[in-house]
């Protein structure tokens, strides 16, 4: 009886894991734009000190909504990687746009002014290092 | 036996119909260094698993491990170990989730009133970040809320009663949670993006009923806490915002049941429920049922 005790818990603090739900599961991302979408702006990413990064940011309308896609993105490992709308080159006025992860279409919030947004960050939120900036240009 | 069985039954029964229990981080458990019926004993070993059930459908399964040392009549340390697994519609993330070093004062017993202090620091194992598939996870799947915290605490025992009153406060916060509502999916966790929580002040009371024979001890017990403010976090437009409605008063009932196995050694069991929350409580305290089993040994 004592030793299942002790047994339990010690079993427990060695087991850590983590197992997908309904809504972490594979599949839930959008990934893809319609073919009716229109490309209006694009940037290709630039790192900084110490990253590598390739491909570029594309903002497509569709319907009413904008929409955000890596397009060809690979970038260095970094823990808590974020995708940000910025104003400028430096993550100090953004909208958050989410974890990061190249197959993610990410949705635009309906008020955003892309006269200002005119940067999309790649951003370590956890050690608040900036890792590569695109700035976007009119199609 | 018949009359312990029915009295056994009748407690339980009044516990879990009035709902009792407690949904702090960590304040509710401190402070048990001098509570041992083997005074002679030195050591003392705590191996206990916990389940809860939080909001939405979450599940908790909680065990921790616990030692304590006096280092003399008036003096003792105690550690602590907890690991957390949550399970619920993200998935299940389980983990350590932090460390406690607790030490405990006994003052001077003085015409039945025995008073005793502590101060205590927890120490996070994670920065309350943790992801599945990544996906940024809520706080009430995170093993830990990833703050340093300081306890100051007192504790009054008086005939069968003990009054306990501590405060909690977040010193260090290395919370770095990137959870955000609008992005998950759910409306039933709110942002807890880049977390930032208030201090807690605790009060309990807790009666103290013996059977005869020594071998039952339960310990009816009311834990009033109250969240000193708003937690804030930081939105999707890198604002800070609070959270409206996550200060404020939590009331808990918890029932301890313990049967001496040795002289040396006992199991126990607890019930607990809060039946006063706070309109929300975004740090993912928010178990509305524990049941925690324990053993103990002291050597």
């Amino acid at each position: 009886m004592k030793t299942k005790f002790f047994l339990l818990p010690i079993f427990l603090l060695l087991f850590s894991c983590e197992e997908q739900g309904d809504l972490t599961k594979d599949g839930l991302r959008d990934t893809s734009v319609t073919e009716s979408a229109v490309l209006k702006y694009r940037g290709l990413f630039t790192p900084t000190s110490g990253i590598t990064v390739s491909g570029e940011a594309k903002i497509y309308l569709e319907g009413n909504n904008y929409k955000l896609q890596l397009d060809n993105f690979t970038i260095s490992d970094g823990p808590d990687l974020k995708v940000y709308l910025s104003k400028s080159d430096t993550p100090n006025e953004f909208i958050n746009l989410g974890n990061l992860t190249s197959a993610t279409v990410y949705a635009i919030p309906t008020q955003v002014d892309f006269s200002q947004y005119k940067y999309v960050l790649i951003h370590c939120q956890q050690y608040n290092h900036l890792f590569a900036v695109a700035t976007l240009i009119q199609n | 036996m018949k009359k312990t069985l029915f009295s056994l039954i009748l407690v339980f029964a009044t516990a879990l119909s009035f709902g009792q229990g407690c949904s702090d981080a960590g304040i509710c458990s401190v402070g048990h260094a001098f509570d041992t019926t083997q005074k002679q004993n030195k050591n003392n070993i705590e191996v206990a698993t916990i389940y809860g059930v939080g909001e939405s459908d979450v599940t908790y399964f909680s065990p921790y491990v616990s030692y304590t040392r006096k280092l003399n009549e008036k003096v003792a340390l105690s550690t602590k170990v907890t690991f957390s697994s949550a399970s619920g519609s993200f998935g299940t993330r389980a983990t350590f989730g932090d460390a406690y070093l607790v030490g405990n004062y006994l003052f001077k017993e003085n015409n039945n009133k025995q008073w005793s202090a502590l101060v205590g620091w927890k120490f996070p194992f994670t920065s309350s970040n943790l992801k599945i598939n990544d996906y940024s996870l809520p706080l009430d799947y995170q093993a830990s809320l990833g703050t340093f915290d300081l306890f100051l605490g007192t504790n009054l025992k008086y005939k069968k009663w003990d009054f306990n009153t501590a405060i909690q406060i977040p010193v260090f916060n290395l919370n770095k949670n990137s959870y955000f509502k609008e992005y998950s999916g759910t409306n039933d966790f709110p942002s807890t993006n880049l977390f930032e929580r208030k201090s807690d002040v605790l009060f309990r009371t807790t009666y103290t009923i013996k059977t005869t024979n020594q071998k039952f001890t339960f310990k009816p017990n009311v834990l009033f806490i109250y969240h000193l403010g708003e937690d804030t976090y930081e939105n999707i437009f890198g604002q800070r915002e609070n959270i409206a409605g996550s200060s404020g008063l939590t009331i808990n009932g918890n029932l301890i049941t313990s049967y001496n196995l040795t002289k040396e050694s006992s199991i126990e069991l607890s019930l607990a429920a809060p039946f006063v929350v706070r309109d929300i409580r975004p740090d993912g305290l928010t178990r509305s049922f524990v049941l925690g089993l324990q053993y103990k040994i002291a050597f």
